[in-house]
């Protein structure tokens, strides 16, 4: 008895919200019948199991809405600078890095209607103007537990410590330049942190040339994940799925989690697209709980819908980033200040990765 | 050849012949031409003045590096081709059909297999965890670094434009006469002398064309140095591909190029006189 009141209080509950939020605006992750027939749309991301994560999780919002979705990538910057600038955008909706859109806001990515999406289940922080998060990840790094069997590092500062640690480090060596590869350098130079900003960037790169002989750069994750599998470097700061990716082959590698960094893929939308509403309704299918949930079922990347549980094995649950304990150990990164100063930071990281 | 006669072969060739250029020509008008017309003037227009992105190219120390180091890796790599092809393309030009056919395989199966699996297979066997570094270490030797080095860079490069390197010599060193090296050797000659004093120069216009075309194909190198290469031996074409695809910034990339264009055809420019010397005086020999 007590049971039925229950369940029917409940439904009668849900039922209320839904009608509450259908006045007020759209929910994440709901979808109106039919509502796209006939429409197609083009997502567009960095390929691999990671994509393929993301269109499994738009199958509901494809069924319902009748869209014909198609995907096309990687994200490239410059094509998207192309299509804007002629004119002739096929790109609607586009993963990109941490950086871009707001690097980018108002010129290449459109201000986000946020009318059209529920962002209410959206981690702290973490919506722009021109973009809402894809899905969060961590920068850690792993150490060969071959060289160290015991007594492994345990922190950035024994990172950066090669007199303590002696040995190669793996660090990202690609063109997009990171201010986390600053902030870790000064931290361990002995910056304090609330010294940081303004951040001395050419102190910063000079940490990371003065142990340039124990340094590799890696340029794309695949060759990140390949340098733990095959045991060429005795540390290596990595994305976090391809970590995971390592340890799933074989790699002998322990990660490290204090102070991970936290980083994320964003959602945009181009400027000049041919059905914005289409691309919002889209991305607020993407945003809900389901959707999130087979995502990070799919790809080990972990969800942006604070509601999403998803089942994972227990590999992939040690790399999900959305825990309490992970939270715990993150490090922030200043966003908003590298947006700021991205075209002295790019320079200066365009030298150092040249070799000068 | 009186005038009239060539005038009216070239209107005779206006009418024939060069109609048969016509589809090639608007291939390459549309995609040669018109995209490195839009990147030349790219160069100019994108920037305060017309010549910032020249200026900031040559103020920038990194780029100035990089710029010697592309040329430097280009000429050790024309080198090394020459050294290795030589004696290769001569075997091929003096045996029989069927090791002849063998031959051409081992340099055209490899030419096939496309520049990035190559590179990646290089990859396998450089890394400090590769073939070459574990086969050392079971024979008690030290680890080498190989891959993220110059030495690299240039064994990869090398390999992947050997062919170019081989076929101009091999086409050469089929067309000269072995009689004249009898000649030689029945006159006295030693055969050192032989081959420094009628062999090399009749070989020579065929090392002038495989060097240029190796030489400039290593200026534009892209996968290789940045697969095999470490910091240290990144190429030019990196540093376009920075500007141009993560930074967005069109007029410096296009800057990049133009500068490494214009280097390129001073370089042909200056070694241009030379060859056409040793053109002559082979066909002189001859």
């Amino acid at each position: 008895m007590k049971l039925k009141t229950l369940t029917g209080l409940s439904l009668a509950l849900s039922l209320g919200l839904a009608v509450q939020a259908q006045a007020e605006g759209p929910v994440a992750g709901e979808t109106a019948e039919g509502s796209l027939a006939g429409k197609t749309l083009t997502f567009v991301s960095y390929g691999g199991i990671y994509q393929d994560g993301q269109v499994a999780a738009l199958e509901d919002f494809v069924a319902k809405s009748g869209v014909t979705l198609l995907s096309d990538g990687p994200t490239e910057l410059a094509k998207i600078q192309a299509q804007v600038e002629s004119g002739n955008v096929m790109w609607d909706v586009v993963d990109t890095g941490d950086y871009m859109p707001y690097v980018h806001c108002g010129t290449l990515f459109q201000k986000l209607d946020f009318s059209k999406l529920d962002i209410s289940k959206v981690p702290e922080g973490q919506v722009g103007e021109c973009s809402v998060p894809a899905m969060n990840y961590a920068v850690m790094f792993l150490y060969n537990k071959e060289k160290w069997p015991e007594n492994g590092p345990t922190s950035w500062a024994d990172f950066f410590d090669t007199e303590k640690f002696p040995g190669t480090r793996g660090i990202p060596g690609y063109a997009e330049a990171e201010g986390y590869m600053i902030e870790l350098a000064l931290l361990n130079d002995g910056v304090a942190k609330a010294d940081l900003f303004p951040a001395d960037i050419d102190r910063g790169l000079n940490k990371w040339r003065s142990m340039r002989d124990d340094l590799v750069l890696w340029t794309t994750g695949a060759e990140s994940q390949q340098m733990m599998e095959s045991g060429e470097v005795d540390m290596v700061m990595v994305w976090s799925g391809r970590g995971k990716g390592a340890l799933e082959n074989g790699a002998n590698y322990q990660p490290v989690w204090q102070d991970w960094v936290v980083v994320k893929d964003q959602m945009t939308i181009p400027t000049g697209v041919k059905d914005v509403d289409a691309a919002h309704a889209l991305i607020n299918a993407y945003l809900g709980a389901a959707a999130q949930t087979k995502m990070a079922e799919d790809t080990s990347y972990s969800p942006i819908n604070i509601d999403a549980k998803p089942q994972v094995d227990e590999l992939t649950a040690s790399f999900m980033t959305n825990t309490p304990e992970k939270q715990a150990m993150a490090y922030n990164q200043n966003v908003q200040y590298w947006v700021d100063n991205y075209d002295v930071l790019s320079e200066k990281w365009a030298e150092f990765i040249a070799g000068n | 050849m009186s005038e009239p006669e060539s005038s009216s072969s070239f209107s005779r060739f206006l009418s024939g012949p060069a109609l048969l250029t016509l589809p090639a020509l608007a291939i390459l008008i549309l995609v040669m031409a018109v995209p490195l017309g839009t990147v030349i003037s790219r160069s100019f227009t994108e920037g305060e003045t017309v010549l910032e992105n020249y200026i900031w190219f040559f103020n920038t120390p990194v780029n100035i590096t990089v710029l010697i180091r592309t040329f430097r890796i280009a000429a050790v790599v024309t080198l090394v081709c020459v050294i290795v092809a030589y004696p290769y393309a001569y075997a091929m030009s003096v045996v029989g059909p069927r090791l002849r056919l063998i031959l051409i395989m081992c340099v055209l199966v490899p030419f096939w297999v496309s520049g990035v699996v190559r590179t990646l297979a290089w990859v396998i066997l450089l890394q400090d965890s590769g073939v070459i570094n574990k086969t050392l270490l079971a024979l008690g030797f030290d680890k080498v670094k190989l891959i993220r080095t110059q030495l690299g860079v240039t064994i990869g490069m090398t390999q992947i434009l050997l062919p170019f390197m081989i076929m101009p010599l091999y086409a050469v060193m089929r067309g000269i006469d072995l009689r004249l090296i009898q000649a030689a050797k029945s006159l006295g000659a030693h055969p050192v002398k032989t081959f420094f004093q009628v062999y090399l120069p009749l070989s020579l216009p065929g090392v002038f064309a495989g060097a240029t075309i190796v030489f400039i194909l290593a200026l534009g190198f892209y996968i290789t140095p940045l697969l095999l290469g470490g910091q240290q031996s990144s190429m030019l074409s990196t540093l376009v591909q920075q500007q141009v695809l993560s930074l967005l910034n069109w007029g410096r990339g296009g800057a990049m190029g133009v500068v490494l264009l214009v280097a390129t055809f001073g370089f042909l420019a200056l070694a241009a006189p030379f060859m056409r010397q040793k053109y002559k005086m082979s066909g002189g020999a001859r």
